[in-house]
């Protein structure tokens, strides 16, 4: 290569040749640089724990938790013996499900807690979440609108919810008993988030869910299913009443004995005109 | 031809007319009778009586009849506008799924009920339309019809049975002995022949492989020495999803199944697996705090906090799975048996009599979970043969 370079033209470069390449590298440094840092806080993921981060909503999560929680959590979170389990490490992601559907705090001590009126505010709900999200991580519910976690795969997520939710809580979120007192609640009632909140963080008797066993598309599209079959204030029928969501044997019998003595009335009326 | 007198037959109510006594006209007779005549003479000799026959609108054309005439038309109509308005639905609506909530569920919703309701009311129409007609237009008549005994007369039912008698006797098969045998042993194989193909195919042994028969193995077990690995099922049956010991956190459960990586290339064979009615196993990793008890034998089945039990209920079999990760109970649905998922799966309440099967898993070098051999007792409810208690 080098013998076929034109002479005349390399020293006409040479004079400045040491100062230009050492401006092209700086230059060439720079723009990488630049590259690099405009790349990172392009696609650098938003911290989750955000809010976490938020003093002053943790500060107002903590007066808040002294004031009501406390008592059966413990004032350093470790949980009281016979009334309340620890809360580090949770997350707030179990925050968020326990204090907006109103299970929390707990009216007594029960089989189970139940879904009621809830006691605090969205912002006051964010400031508790903060305040356990900074004392021991967990898990976070994502920061996104109620629809961006309705999944669309309603085929996959019907697969899932049969294979993985179905068991207890019925194949059209009707629930279901369990043992001793507990039971699987209905899901008419639980929004998007509150329903992935309970898959991340298993509350009550239920298993967790984690990232790991069900993508998070999975767990929106398992979301997507339960919204397509019971919407926020009751089952999707489209027939009229659900029976129960119990499927084909009541439905049959309904069938049965209702569509039968409907056939044999009007057989009789007509029988019986003159 | 004048109408017989309507007593000529009332003393005879029971059995059938004498033909004789009916005057039969000859071919020429009948050849001139109008229409009238015929119907009349057919009524005679089946013994039916018109008591009356009133036309319902006997001066033809008034304005009653013909708004009898627009009533009747009017259901005929009906049936038309609703046949085509079936068909247009049938073709023309939405009828592909849409979500609840969303734009258009409300016309997809309906697409069902349209259709049944139009063609519903087609038919309905036209019923009702012959019906009208039957009703409103035809001539309102009463006729009675005579009934008879069923019984053939006594002439009749004597001389065919002295014929059946007789082909009996010619036919020589009482001193045939030779013939009538083997006639019977013809009859009687085919009989058994028709028998055994109809349900020779439900007579199986079900112990035939001996210790490899169905009841006693599952899809677990290796045929070839392979490895058979946890799989997972995430919606797509032909998508292999491996189980890794992490992927589990503590107090969840996981269905799996069976896999061999020589499947790997048999979609049919990997579908067949995820639906297989007894291969289904729990996957359970406990929390760190539970205390633990092992079943005797059984002590290296589990890796570290995770345990396998197969999902078959030890009573009649349902899918017991409604895990508890607080109390770590393992429900059945069917009939509320209990196994206590840190104490071996043994039962604690409820009809269910034996623990859950465990399955023992290890991980390879790769931290892929996989089964060490099949279970070492039955899956799912006792049957006679069962040797393990």
């Amino acid at each position: 290569m080098s013998d076929r370079t034109p002479r005349p033209r390399r020293l006409w470069a040479r004079a400045g040749t040491r100062t230009r390449r050492r401006v092209a590298g700086f230059l060439a440094l720079g723009v990488a640089l630049l590259a690099i840092g405009g790349l990172y806080a392009a696609f650098q993921p938003k911290p989750q724990t955000a809010e976490a981060q938020d003093t002053a909503l943790v500060r107002e999560g903590q007066s808040l938790y002294d004031n009501a929680c406390i008592t059966c959590h413990g004032s350093n979170l470790q949980g009281v013996v016979g009334r309340g389990p620890s809360l580090i490490g949770v997350g707030q992601a179990s925050v968020y499900f326990q204090v907006s559907t109103g299970r929390m705090p707990l009216k007594a001590q029960g089989a189970q807690a139940d879904r009621k009126k809830v006691e605090y505010d969205p912002q006051q709900i964010d400031a508790l979440g903060a305040y356990i999200q900074a004392n021991g991580g967990g898990p976070v519910v994502p920061a996104e609108p109620d629809a961006a976690l309705v999944g669309s795969d309603l085929g996959r997520g019907g697969e899932l919810f049969r294979l993985n939710c179905a068991q207890c809580h019925n194949f059209t979120g009707r629930g279901g008993a369990l043992s001793s007192g507990k039971f699987a609640p209905v899901l008419d009632a639980a929004n998007p988030h509150q329903i992935y909140a309970a898959m991340q963080v298993g509350p009550g008797n239920m298993p967790t869910f984690a990232d790991s066993q069900l993508s998070p598309e999975e767990k929106r599209d398992i979301i997507g299913y339960i919204k397509s079959v019971s919407g926020d204030t009751g089952p999707v029928n489209p027939g009229g009443n659900g029976l129960g969501g119990f499927g084909p044997v009541p439905e049959g019998l309904v069938a049965f004995f209702v569509g039968l003595a409907a056939l044999i009335g009007i057989s009789l009326w007509i029988g019986s005109r003159q | 031809m004048s109408a017989p007198p309507e007593s000529q037959y009332s003393d005879q109510a029971g059995t059938q007319p004498d033909r004789n006594e009916l005057p039969i006209p000859s071919d020429a007779e009948l050849a001139e009778m109008s229409t009238d005549d015929l119907v009349r003479l057919g009524n005679r000799i089946d013994d039916i009586e018109v008591v009356s026959d009133r036309p319902r609108f006997p001066v033809p054309g008034t304005r009653a009849e013909k708004r009898a005439e627009r009533q009747v038309a009017g259901w005929f109509i009906l049936a038309a506008v609703m046949g085509l308005a079936f068909i247009v639905i049938f073709i023309a609506w939405p009828w592909e799924y849409v979500s609840p909530g969303q734009e258009g569920a409300l016309l997809y919703v309906l697409y069902t009920p349209l259709i049944g309701v139009t063609l519903g009311l087609s038919v309905l129409g036209v019923g009702m339309g012959v019906i009208a007609y039957s009703k409103k237009l035809l001539p309102e008549d009463l006729t009675i019809q005579q009934r008879h005994d069923g019984r053939s007369s006594e002439l009749d039912r004597r001389t065919a049975a002295a014929r059946l008698v007789q082909t009996g006797q010619q036919s020589g098969l009482a001193r045939r002995k030779l013939i009538f045998r083997s006639l019977g042993a013809a009859g009687g194989i085919l009989t058994a022949g028709i028998a055994v193909a109809a349900f020779g195919g439900l007579v199986k042994n079900p112990w035939k492989e001996g210790d490899e028969s169905p009841l006693l193995v599952t899809d677990w077990k290796s045929t070839n020495g392979e490895r058979v690995y946890l799989r997972k099922f995430d919606g797509n049956p032909e998508e292999v999803v491996l189980i890794r010991a992490g992927d589990l956190e503590p107090g969840s459960m996981e269905t799996v199944f069976p896999f061999k990586e020589s499947d790997r290339d048999d979609p049919e064979h990997l579908a067949e697996v995820v639906r297989s009615a007894d291969s289904p196993v729990m996957l359970i990793r406990l929390r760190p705090n539970v205390t633990i008890i092992k079943r005797a034998g059984q002590e290296d089945f589990n890796y570290g906090s995770l345990f396998a039990y197969s999902k078959i209920c030890s009573h009649m079999g349902c899918p017991t799975s409604l895990y508890e990760d607080q109390t770590n109970r393992i429900l059945c649905p069917c009939h509320q048996s209990q196994f206590q998922a840190n104490e071996y799966a043994r039962p604690i309440f409820g009809p269910a009599a034996r623990p859950l099967a465990q399955l023992p898993i290890a991980v390879d070098d790769q931290g892929y979970l996989y089964a060490r051999s099949d279970f070492i007792e039955p899956v799912g409810p006792g049957f006679w043969e069962r040797r393990s208690s």
